[in-house]
């Protein structure tokens, strides 16, 4: 089972250029804000948007080439999607709609009852096969829809935020459920979210769309500990900063310095990420070993968990996670001058 | 106009938002113009002489004719119009718009233009009908064929524009669907699009059906007053009105059950009550 393909394509505004590739049974998490064109991805891998310079090859088949005119419809790939909001046809039951690609592809209508009614039963939905869609729960339609997607047992499975429409509790259930599911599944599988948590703990590897284009890709690990975008970096909570290194110095675009411990002795185009942790807070200009400091006003408090992150603007924005007791002995609230340190050690830097 | 001030607390909690001045007796007076010619004839229908004017001859006759054209035109408008309208609706073809306008334009064409039309395409001497007569010999005016392809000519354009409708507001998405799970077109059509338009489906029919039924123009133009063979039962409406007026309200009666008919089984779909 892999995938190569390289999709290029414009729908409105949205101009997509980017290179997918899954291999065996891999969990490829495709990540990205919203209309980043990840739906517009899985669609026309699946063969329902039209294509400009294209190529799609799946287990050696070409499905798109562009250049050669080859273009797959979309009922002849062997690809299942589970489509947002699911689409289980509304005049069909469950066991109907899990039903429908067997029969289309020409299998018995005994035969696909059979089967479909296996498929229901192992995601324990035997008691709805006669439901109609809109009898079932949300998190049973989308045990159906996951169902009506494996039963024609596709070489590559695509599904597009496939927990975004359950509520916070079924959502948890079902995340662990799929990863089951997607453990057992034999091809590979391309899974969309925007949601950080599901990436990470479903997915093999990420690859983060942003704008139409491909900014990082790599497992959940190292897109964790080296953000390559100000989208990353937010999502897994770093600081990120990007500029010109030389001799463990990194000069900022707006000309300020950040110093930092590198052993590797890059040079050139360089990222630095600062846990919000790392960075520690003053009213007055701190003495001592930190060799990054900086004067700057705090502007927004957030409270997560037993942490306050604090909002620094200045020459250098950043973020800090302090304690509560911290913001009132610095008298963070009034928005006052802070000066902000962090330890060349704290600063993480790696190649742009 | 004074209004008891209980009467008036009654209508403010009812009423959402108060007419303009005048609305009220204007309505009331379009209600009144609809409502008294169904009232006339209801009132006026002899019906003791009912049954008997019912089932004269030529009345039974001109029955079996409507029934059998205007469920012919169905037909052939339901074979030709729901393709018409899945390309109108699904295709962005190149003078698209041409042929939406085309396809309106019977509804809004006096019919008895439309049965000159009709003629001067098929006629004996129109440009179809004289290769026809010539290669064939065939002959459509003043035949049966003749009065389904009128009542066609000016039903089926309510058909079209009701599936066209159903099928854009279905949207396309569950065939995407119903296509990644590896049905083709045909299988996507039969087994996803039309049953899920199949209330736009009803409704057009049911809608083209009643125009159909009631064709009086172009059929009359087209495919004349022949009784047996082109007298339908609005033609036959109109003739019996000259000398046989009993006759003549039998008649209508059918005509407005059919029409009730028609609304009951629409109600909900385009005449919901709000």
């Amino acid at each position: 089972m892999s995938l190569q393909a390289h999709i290029a394509l414009r729908i409105g505004s949205l101009d997509v250029d980017a290179e997918l590739t899954a291999a065996g049974c891999e969990v490829v998490g495709l990540l990205g804000p919203n209309a980043a064109g990840k739906t517009t991805l899985l669609r026309a891998l699946a063969g329902l948007s039209p294509l400009r310079d294209s190529r799609v090859v799946l287990d050696g088949e070409v499905l798109d080439d562009t250049a050669t005119g080859v273009r797959v419809p979309p009922e002849r790939r062997r690809i299942g999607l589970v489509f947002q909001d699911y689409l289980l046809f509304p005049h069909l039951s469950a066991l109907e709609n899990v039903a429908f690609g067997l029969r289309a592809r020409g299998v018995s209508r005994s035969d696909a009852r059979r089967q479909a009614a296996e498929w229901l039963a192992r995601l324990g939905l035997a008691e709805q096969r006669d439901a109609r869609p809109k009898a079932l729960s949300g998190g049973q339609a989308q045990r159906v829809a996951l169902a009506r997607a494996l039963v024609t047992d596709p070489s590559l499975l695509l599904l597009d935020e496939p927990l975004a429409a359950l509520d916070a509790g079924a959502r948890a259930e079902l995340r662990r459920e799929l990863r089951r599911h997607l453990a057992t599944f034999a091809g590979s599988c391309l899974l969309v979210t925007h949601d950080p948590l599901e990436a990470m703990t479903l997915a093999d590897r990420l690859t983060v769309l942003e704008d139409g284009r491909i900014t990082q890709t790599g497992t959940p690990e190292q897109v964790r500990a080296h953000p390559r975008s100000r989208y990353v970096a937010e999502l897994v909570g770093l600081n990120l900063f990007r500029g010109r290194v030389t001799d463990g110095v990194v000069e900022l675009s707006g000309g300020e310095e950040l110093v930092a411990v590198d052993d590797d002795h890059l040079a050139g185009e360089a990222f630095a990420a600062v846990h919000p942790r790392a960075v520690a807070l003053y009213r007055e200009r701190p003495q001592g070993s930190p060799r990054n400091v900086w004067l700057g006003t705090a502007e927004g408090l957030e409270v997560a968990g037993d942490r306050v992150r604090v909002q620094i603007s200045g020459p250098v924005p950043l973020v800090a996670e302090v304690t509560p007791a911290a913001v009132s002995a610095l008298h963070l609230d009034d928005g006052g001058p802070v000066w902000a340190s962090v330890k060349a050690t704290e600063v993480v830097v790696y190649p742009a | 106009m004074q209004v008891g001030l209980g009467r008036r607390a009654r209508w403010a909690r009812r009423s959402v938002r108060h007419a303009p001045l005048g609305f009220v007796p204007l309505a009331a007076l379009a209600v009144l113009f609809l409502a008294l010619p169904v009232v006339g004839l209801v009132v006026r229908a002899p019906w003791r002489e009912l049954p008997a004017d019912l089932t004269a001859p030529g009345v039974l006759t001109a029955l079996r004719l409507s029934l059998i054209c205007s469920v012919s035109a169905v037909a052939v408008s339901c074979a030709v119009g729901v393709p018409l309208a899945w390309l109108l609706a699904r295709v962005p073809f190149p003078g698209r718009r041409l042929v939406r306008a085309l396809v309106i334009l019977p509804m809004v064409l006096p019919p008895v233009v439309g049965g000159v039309a009709l003629l001067l395409a098929f006629g004996r001497y129109g440009l179809v009908g004289q290769w026809l007569d010539r290669a064939f010999g065939v002959t459509l005016p003043f035949t049966t064929t003749a009065t389904i392809m009128a009542e066609t000519f000016v039903a089926m354009p309510f058909l079209v524009i009701t599936v066209e409708a159903g099928l854009r507001s279905l949207g396309q998405r569950y065939e995407d669907a119903a296509a990644t799970l590896g049905a083709g077109r045909w299988t996507t059509f039969r087994r996803v699009t039309l049953p899920l338009i199949a209330p736009s489906l009803g409704a057009g029919a049911a809608l083209c059906w009643a125009r159909a039924l009631g064709e009086f123009g172009a059929t009359i133009t087209f495919a004349g007053n022949l009784p047996g063979s082109t007298q339908t039962l609005p033609l036959a409406v109109y003739v019996a009105l000259q000398n046989n007026v009993g006759g003549a309200i039998a008649l209508s009666l059918i005509l407005l059950l059919v029409s009730l008919a028609v609304l009951v089984a629409l109600r909900g779909h385009w005449f919901g009550s709000r």
